[in-house]
């Protein structure tokens, strides 16, 4: 297990021990850290590619669960790397998602009724 | 009224294309892309599948590896449903959030069913004389995706 340690971590059994146990305890640990890393790395390889296409990251994943495309990360991902085409044409799904939700978000443009606004004059 | 700096939303005004004029460039395209599948003028098709709680973009002759067990003997045909997007060079069918089932086909033969190599959990507090050591060999599947299919059923 140690042979390819550094120093006389590979040829003293007193010290191989100790580093040897410190090793597996490291490994179980990053064992569950390797998940949140490799999120992080996906997330940041999206927004490179949404940012080419014009979208910022929050703006792009919302868009696209908002029109019930559930992608996962690595797969948008590999999708960002292999297959520009598509990423672009999932970004422009998003985009027109995104306008459409505006100008939901804006309604008629009408004042509710039963409601004046006064404008107060000082001189 | 007086234009305040709430007037108009910070958000630059955008006009949707009409909606008639969007209907007949729609149906247009789904003839097009009809006409490219049943013609088979496509290359390589890739999928994206939902399998084992995770997603695999796949092609053909691809090979999967799983870090679970499947009720299928060594040598069985599966076909996989759950299909989340299909693409190729021109076109791309894309789920909302599945594909349908007639229309994309996905089979895989299962080869082997190992374990994977003895992973060494071991957990210890320093000056605590505490220490646990379990090792874990997780049961794997290998999956060979033989072809992807689509036919043109679209509307």
């Amino acid at each position: 297990f140690f042979q390819h340690f550094r120093g006389r971590k590979n040829r003293c059994y007193r010290l191989a021990v100790r580093s040897v146990r410190r090793a597996f305890v490291r490994s179980t640990k990053a064992r569950r850290e390797k998940k949140r890393f490799l999120r992080a790395l996906w997330i940041t390889r999206i927004e490179a590619a949404s940012l080419e296409h014009g979208l910022k990251y929050p703006a792009f994943i919302s868009n696209l669960l908002k029109s019930q495309v559930e992608l996962n990360r690595k797969v948008l991902a590999d999708l960002a790397i292999y297959e520009p085409k598509t990423f672009k044409s999932l970004a422009a799904l998003a985009q027109r998602r995104r306008q459409e939700g505006f100008l939901a978000a804006l309604g008629d443009g009408k004042e509710p009724e039963g409601i004046f606004s006064r404008i107060v004059h000082h001189h | 009224v007086a234009k305040t700096s709430l007037t108009s939303p910070p958000w630059p005004e955008v006009k949707l294309p009409d909606p008639v004029e969007e209907a007949k460039y729609h149906a247009e395209v789904v003839r097009k892309v009809n006409g490219l599948i049943s013609a088979g003028q496509y290359g390589r098709l890739f999928a994206v599948v939902h399998f084992a709680s995770k997603q695999w973009k796949i092609t053909n002759e691809d090979l999967i590896m799983m870090d679970n067990v499947l009720e299928a003997e060594c040598g069985d045909r599966i076909r996989m449903e759950k299909v989340l997007l299909v693409g190729a060079d021109d076109f791309t069918l894309v789920g909302r959030p599945l594909l349908g089932k007639d229309l994309v086909r996905v089979e895989a033969t299962v080869i082997e069913k190992t374990e994977s190599w003895p992973k060494v959990n071991v957990r210890f507090w320093r000056r605590h004389n505490f220490q646990r050591k379990k090792i874990i060999a997780n049961p794997q599947t290998v999956l060979r995706i033989n072809t992807i299919e689509i036919y043109p059923c679209l509307s």
